[in-house]
């Protein structure tokens, strides 16, 4: 079983300090994990454990002071903006927490944002734009705007637009955060629906309520990963985070 | 991003705020409107200057005869209450500019210094001998009839101005070529109609279409070169041979040496008395053009910082624009969009702004421009070059505004914005 795993990430060594003056604030000290395709992951620690900006390195929208970052068997440590946004576009798929959708367009036009960022052309996005709608069952809103849609459906129209160009994982922050809990659980049915499609999700949250929903729970605590919870296998690894050194 | 893409896009979004886009604009509207506005009318004020002084002829020198001063000059006949006056240009004057080099003919003209009536009316009309190749020199054209020729040194028969016609004959009058006048003692048979579409005035002259011509051989057989004018009861005898001499230059690129050649025979030869004038159309025209350019330069700058003005209010809106869309920044900067995409979004957005507001400040300064010039009447003078200047222009001060917003906007960090809310 092991031999046929495929790496979507590893991180070795992640650290991060913020300079603030004079001070060094360091919020990651040294985060290792890597991450297989087809795994379901949650990134779970309660607020000042590293994970937002844990979620911006692996989002690409931040770099670590040091370690190393493999998304895809690229190394992305010393890549310039340029080819951070392009890795961004191709291989990522972004859901947030507040949607981030664009009200002033219609459903289809808001799925098909990362596609013309990649540059594709203009009926190939509009097939790729309805599949990926009636993937997350949204084909008859295609017309809409956000503003005309609840929140649920908002998510929805997020998670199709995370997947149109067939991203190495999903990177979803708090997907749940502005739902209430029976629209929440949607989504999560949602992304249970892709995963067992042999997508690769990734999801940064704070609710332990959906603890064992994912493949592996990785809890962080202090800047240092803590707790690694195997679900698929039932295990479960505790790491020390106190401040040795 | 595809180029389409990114334009449509950009369009799109000043779509979605129309009142604002246009508010945004009005400062070019206006400033390529009064440019639009200052160029057109600057230029038909110009181009209507420089026809008259052209149609004087630009290879022509003008030599007029002046009344001179009374002081200095030879009172000496002053009894009998009568003045005795002899002045200006005359026949030894003229066969010597006429052998100069570069000098090709000389149209003469003379004025009988009779009042010409109509009843008892006196008209502002005066009767003129002048010589076959005065009407070409003058660059008027007959409108009806024909013109004096060489056989008509032995006939009592007249050209008239197209003004004169006016004032000699009713409206109604239709056939008027045929129609006598009477000048004095004598009589004319109206041969023809002359106009100077220019309205060209000629020094020593004036407008050659207030005027009644004759061959120089029949003035100089009626009325010679001396003429009595009883004024205040005093009768003043003036000696004139020549009121006008219409210079053609062979060469125009020395008409400089010409005039200045002529000019110093001219102040030899009369004594340094000033009874004589010396205009050179091209030298005006010179001068004119000159002072134009300034003119359309000064009033140019003064529409441009208006222009300026325009341009920093669109900076200063798009600048609260970028701050107002991070988030849009942010999220698209997460999905791909690269620095470059964003700096084209902002920019495009900028340059369309401008451009219509240009394209509008076209139609805007065209209107003012033709409200004024009708209103002046003067010619308008659009040009197509002032039009695309005038869009070039916009689209250039959207560049210039629009790059600081659009690099600042491309600068945004993602990771601040998508988090914010």
């Amino acid at each position: 079983m092991a031999e046929t795993r495929k790496e979507a990430l590893f991180l070795g060594d992640i650290r991060k300090t913020y300079h603030t003056g004079s001070f060094d604030v360091p919020v990651l000290k040294g985060v290792n994990f890597e991450i297989w395709k087809g795994e379901f992951i949650g990134i779970m620690g309660s607020s000042g454990s590293g994970k937002s900006t844990l979620l911006n390195i692996l989002g690409l929208l931040d770099k670590p002071s040091s370690g190393v970052y493999r998304l895809d068997g690229i190394s992305v440590e010393t890549l310039s903006d340029f080819e951070l946004t392009r890795i961004r576009n191709i291989k990522i798929g972004f859901v947030f927490q507040a949607f981030n959708l664009f009200p002033h367009l219609t459903v289809q036009e808001n799925i098909e944002v990362p596609m013309v960022y990649a540059g594709v052309a203009k009926h190939k996005r509009h097939k790729i734009a309805a599949e990926m709608a009636e993937k997350v069952r949204l084909a008859h809103r295609l017309d809409h705007r956000p503003t005309q849609l609840s929140g649920g459906e908002c998510q929805r129209v997020a998670v199709a637009r995370s997947l149109v160009n067939n991203p190495t994982f999903i990177l979803a922050d708090e997907p749940t955060g502005n739902l209430d809990e029976k629209t929440g659980n949607e989504i999560m049915t949602l992304f249970h629906d892709l995963h067992k499609a042999g997508t690769t999700i990734v999801m940064v949250t704070h609710n332990p309520q959906y603890e064992p929903e994912y493949d592996r729970v990785i809890y962080l605590r202090n800047g240092r990963k803590w707790r690694i919870v195997d679900n698929v296998n039932n295990t479960r690894e505790e790491f020390d985070t106190d401040e040795v050194k | 991003m595809k180029l389409s893409d990114q334009i449509a896009l950009s369009f799109t979004n000043l779509m979605l705020h129309k009142i604002r886009s246009i508010l945004t604009s009005l400062g070019i509207i206006f400033g390529v409107g009064s440019v639009i506005a200052m160029l057109s009318i600057s230029e038909g004020a110009k181009r209507e200057a420089l026809a008259q002084i052209e149609s004087m002829g630009v290879d022509n020198i003008i030599l007029s005869t002046k009344k001179p001063p009374p002081m200095g000059k030879d009172l000496s006949d002053n009894t009998n209450n009568s003045n005795y006056e002899t002045y200006g240009l005359t026949e030894i004057d003229r066969d010597h500019i006429l052998h100069m080099d570069n000098v090709a003919t000389i149209a003469t003209a003379r004025n009988s210094r009779k009042p010409i009536l109509k009843g008892t009316t006196r008209l502002n009309v005066n009767l003129y001998g002048v010589t076959n190749d005065f009407l070409a020199a003058t660059r008027s054209q007959i409108i009806q009839g024909r013109w004096l020729s060489p056989a008509d040194r032995d006939r009592n028969v007249c050209v008239i101005g197209i003004n004169a016609r006016r004032g000699l004959f009713s409206i109604q009058d239709r056939k008027i070529v045929g129609k006598i006048i009477g000048v004095g003692d004598d009589a004319y048979r109206v041969v023809g109609i002359m106009e100077n579409t220019k309205g060209t005035t000629i020094q020593g002259l004036g407008s050659p279409n207030d005027a009644i011509f004759i061959t120089k051989e029949a003035s100089d057989a009626v009325y010679g070169k001396t003429s009595f004018q009883k004024i205040a009861g005093r009768t003043s005898i003036e000696v004139v041979e020549y009121d006008c001499f219409v210079v053609k230059v062979l060469d125009v690129s020395y008409i400089d040496f010409t005039s200045k050649r002529s000019a110093a025979f001219l102040n030899k030869k009369h004594d340094n008395i000033q009874d004589w004038e010396m205009v050179v159309p091209l030298d005006i025209l010179k001068q004119r053009e000159q002072t134009q350019n300034i003119f359309t330069i000064v009033m140019s700058s003064i529409a441009g910082i208006s222009l300026l003005v325009g341009g920093i209010g669109i900076m200063n809106i798009m600048l609260a624009n970028v701050y107002e869309r991070r988030k849009e920044i942010g999220t698209r900067r997460a999905l791909g969009a690269q620095k470059g995409d964003i700096i084209r979004q902002f920019l495009f957005e900028t340059i369309f702004l401008t451009s219509i507001g240009g394209f509008i400040g076209v139609c805007l300064g065209l209107l003012i421009a033709k409200i004024v010039t009708q209103y002046a009447n003067w010619p308008v003078a659009f040009s197509i070059w002032f039009i695309l200047l005038a869009l070039f222009i916009s689209a250039f001060i959207g560049i210039i505004f629009g790059t600081y917003p659009a690099w600042k906007a491309a600068q945004q960090n993602p990771i601040d914005v998508l988090r914010a809310e």
